[in-house]
């Protein structure tokens, strides 16, 4: 076979930078792309909405993963505040809706933007501080934004939470899992060619000069405290959209979902799929979502069985469960420090070259 | 043929069970869930609705509203889910779209206040929620209640003055949940409203608090939170010296906290919806009974939590009872079955749950309110009813 699926066919020289710095590596993962996008839109019609929801779920979180990793893998920032900026995006798509009447379509990158703001606001010590200092100057804004969606009833309705209404585009209304399956699939493709495309420009390469060696790259005329600030600025933007996404899907937001334990898993999701990694973001969310479903659905089969039904199991299948979450984490630190993008790409160049190593 | 295969469809029928047995909620969350399981793993082994068996699947979803959200839509598009026993506050608000979309009731454990208003009556319900139930009087009902009975304490220790009333509690839905109502009630009542005082739903060390209760001179306390954090709060207010009269929501107190705390406990006044795992009353057998499913020996003191479960679930069965009679076991004939009756008692289960009655425009299903006290005294909890409360059906209140 002279093409090959997964990697750069012998002969495939790059003569120049743009060739370089294409999205797809080869003509035929691009193709793979266009072929699986275009599948995609036919999902509605084969899947049910259990497979839906967990598709949308991919997407409004994959979303707000990337602007992470934008900040924590490709600037090494830190953020411990991302769940507060991905409710932040909620509650703010919602209430310019209702406050002002705004359609929703608008409002969603109007929330990118408000959020951008407000995370610039916190962002602003990056500029002078790093490391666990910033990690505790970013949980800072997680509790303060937290406490606000407590308190600031005229934007988040407090207590009682807020409204979000459904998407509606000339009278077509967004409300069901195969008509929102088809937002979340637009926003996600959009978001992630956007990020792809920001990598390659001027901009993320200053992200990543300033990632690996700040120093250097201050030598080099990279501005570090506007790229720094730009970078959290990025980052809250793709939180607040992923946000608006989870409030309009829903119809409802309430200031109980976007604590610490959010923000501690979205970094888990970018850990986990790759630091600094596009496609890794995505696996990385993916296996977030599935892993407690397929836990789930694995205690279920003990469940059934004649074991199943001893009070002693049944009581530790549900911290069986929650465990085995926590030691994959764990297993995954450990064996798979840079991981899965990087895992994939060891898998290909094993098949690159099977069956000799060298 | 075609007979045949409708009669199998209805042999059986799918409720979903959501329960928080390892989050932040698992304190009261398992012995709230093993009611709910128990009571319908019993309905099922004792001919199931009218003949249908219930078919059920217990997730722990550990209070996370993604996961939440995926199980139900697994339920409902792969096990044609007829009705739902959920658990907290942020995976029922998330739900209340998609059940009223899917015609799906839902028996939660979350008692806010706007989930009584279906029809989005009142101008402070943000939402209606037409197909949302739970057994028990409101967060905000209870605190009313509790209020009422701080009042009348007030007249009975013949004190002088405006008493002093504080909300404690997170800064969260759940705890905030009451807060501005109950606040209202309580300047009506004659109450001197203090500002909240805020402290964690974690365990922690709260004298701060503790001193700002003592120098604000406040005389009744309502509790917000639950488990840890009551535990935490009645211990350091012990070693400040402050003399409050504690008050807290329905979670917020039972006889595992009372042992917890030991000594420090001084008539702590909480609202039940259920009599104790002791009383002598009728429908306690057949609870007893329930709890053998999960507990053979039938050793095992349940808490009123547990027992409110039970309440919840035979509710439940009574409206698919009425359903199969009334067209078939489906998700909107559930919701009318839950109408069908006013001032009703599951069939025994008297004396243990409360006459409710529902309407299509009320979802205030119980408007009464047991309140009782704890004690610790050297060694031995004890726990007796002070008051019942009856509040009105304002109109105002509904969905408040």
């Amino acid at each position: 076979m002279s093409t090959s699926v997964t990697m750069r066919p012998c002969g495939d020289f790059r003569t120049s930078y743009k060739q370089d710095t294409t999205i797809f590596e080869t003509k035929t993962i691009r193709w793979f792309a266009i072929l699986a996008i275009a599948f995609a839109c036919f999902a509605p019609f084969i899947l049910d909405a259990y497979y839906l929801t967990l598709f949308i779920q991919v997407s409004y979180l994959g979303i707000a993963a990337l602007g992470l990793n934008i900040l924590v893998g490709f600037t090494g920032q830190i953020s411990l505040g991302h769940g507060a900026f991905f409710g932040f995006g909620a509650f703010a798509s919602a209430w310019l809706n209702t406050q002002f009447n705004i359609p929703v379509v608008f409002c969603i990158p109007l929330a990118g933007f408000l959020t951008m703001a407000v995370g610039m606001m916190f962002g602003m010590p990056a500029a002078r501080i790093k490391g666990l200092y910033l990690a505790i100057a970013t949980l800072a804004a997680q509790f303060i934004i937290e406490d606000f969606f407590g308190r600031a009833e005229w934007f988040s309705g407090g207590a009682a939470g807020s409204l979000a209404e459904p998407i509606n585009i000339f009278g077509f209304a967004f409300d069901t899992d195969e008509s929102f399956y088809y937002v979340a699939l637009f926003a996600l493709v959009f978001m992630f060619i956007w990020g792809c495309n920001l990598m390659r420009t001027r901009d993320g390469r200053a992200f990543v000069a300033v990632r690996d060696h700040y120093l250097s790259a201050e030598i080099m005329g990279v501005k570090l405290n506007k790229y720094r600030l730009l970078s959290f600025g990025i980052s809250s933007f793709y939180a607040g959209i992923g946000g608006a996404l989870y409030a309009h899907y829903l119809g409802y937001v309430s200031a109980e979902g976007f604590t610490i334990f959010m923000s501690i898993q979205f970094l888990a999701m970018v850990i986990i799929g790759g630091l600094g990694s596009i496609k890794g973001t995505l696996m990385g969310v993916v296996f977030m979502v599935l892993l407690p479903e397929a836990m789930e659905a694995s205690v279920s089969v003990i469940k059934d069985t004649s074991i199943g039904a001893h009070p002693m199991l049944v009581d530790g299948l549900a911290y069986i469960k929650e465990m085995a979450i926590g030691l994959v984490i764990i297993l995954f630190l450990i064996f798979e420090p840079e991981g899965l993008a990087h895992r994939w790409n060891q898998i290909k160049n094993y098949w690159k070259s099977y069956p000799f190593a060298y | 043929m075609a007979a045949n295969s409708a009669a199998a469809k209805q042999d059986k029928v799918f409720v979903g069970h959501l329960a928080d047995m390892s989050g932040p909620t698992a304190f009261v969350g398992k012995e709230y869930a093993d009611g709910v399981r128990d009571a319908m793993a019993y309905i099922n082994a004792n001919g199931g609705i009218k003949g249908t068996g219930l078919e059920f699947e217990t997730i722990d979803y550990a209070y996370k509203v993604p996961q939440a959200i995926a199980s139900y839509k697994k339920w409902k598009s792969r096990k044609k889910m007829v009705a739902m026993q959920g658990w907290g506050t942020a995976d029922t608000e998330a739900l209340i779209s998609f059940v009223a979309r899917d015609k799906i009731p839902v028996y939660s454990a979350s008692y806010s206040g706007h989930l009584t208003d279906p029809k989005g009556k009142n101008p402070h319900t943000k939402k209606p929620a037409p197909y949302n139930f739970f057994y028990g009087a409101s967060y905000s009902d209870s605190c009313r209640a509790l209020v009422q009975w701080a009042a009348k304490d007030w007249k009975t220790k013949g004190s002088k003055g405006k008493p002093k009333f504080t909300h404690i509690g997170a800064n969260h839905p759940f705890p905030n949940a009451p807060k501005a109502a109950c606040a209202e009630y309580a300047t009506e009542l004659g109450f001197d409203v203090q500002p909240s005082v805020v402290i964690s739903m974690k365990p922690g060390d709260f004298k701060a608090q503790c001193l700002s209760l003592k120098s604000s001179g406040t005389h009744y306390g309502y509790i917000g939170n639950l488990g840890g954090s009551v535990m935490s709060l009645i211990k350091s207010c012990n070693t400040v010296g402050t003399d409050i009269q504690f008050m807290s929501n329905i979670w917020g107190g039972d006889r595992k906290i009372f042992e917890a705390i030991g000594e420090g406990v001084k008539d702590y006044i909480f609202p039940t919806m259920t009599p104790f795992w002791d009383s002598n009353v009728d429908g306690m057998k057949l609870v007893k009974n329930i709890s053998k499913m999960s507990d053979s020996s039938g050793t095992k003191s349940r808490p009123h939590h547990y027992i409110r479960g039970v309440c919840s679930a035979y509710y439940m069965k009574e409206a698919m009872e009425w359903a199969k009679d009334n067209g078939g076991i489906t998700g909107k004939n559930v919701k009318k079955g839950m109408y069908a009756t006013q001032n009703w008692v599951p069939k025994g289960l008297e004396g243990v749950c409360l006459p409710a009655t529902w309407k299509d425009d009320d979802h205030r299903g119980i408007a009464e309110v047991n309140i009782y006290k704890g004690n610790f005294d050297k060694g031995n909890v004890s726990i007796e009813q002070v008051d019942t409360v009856s509040l009105e059906r304002r109109a105002d209140w509904l969905g408040y």
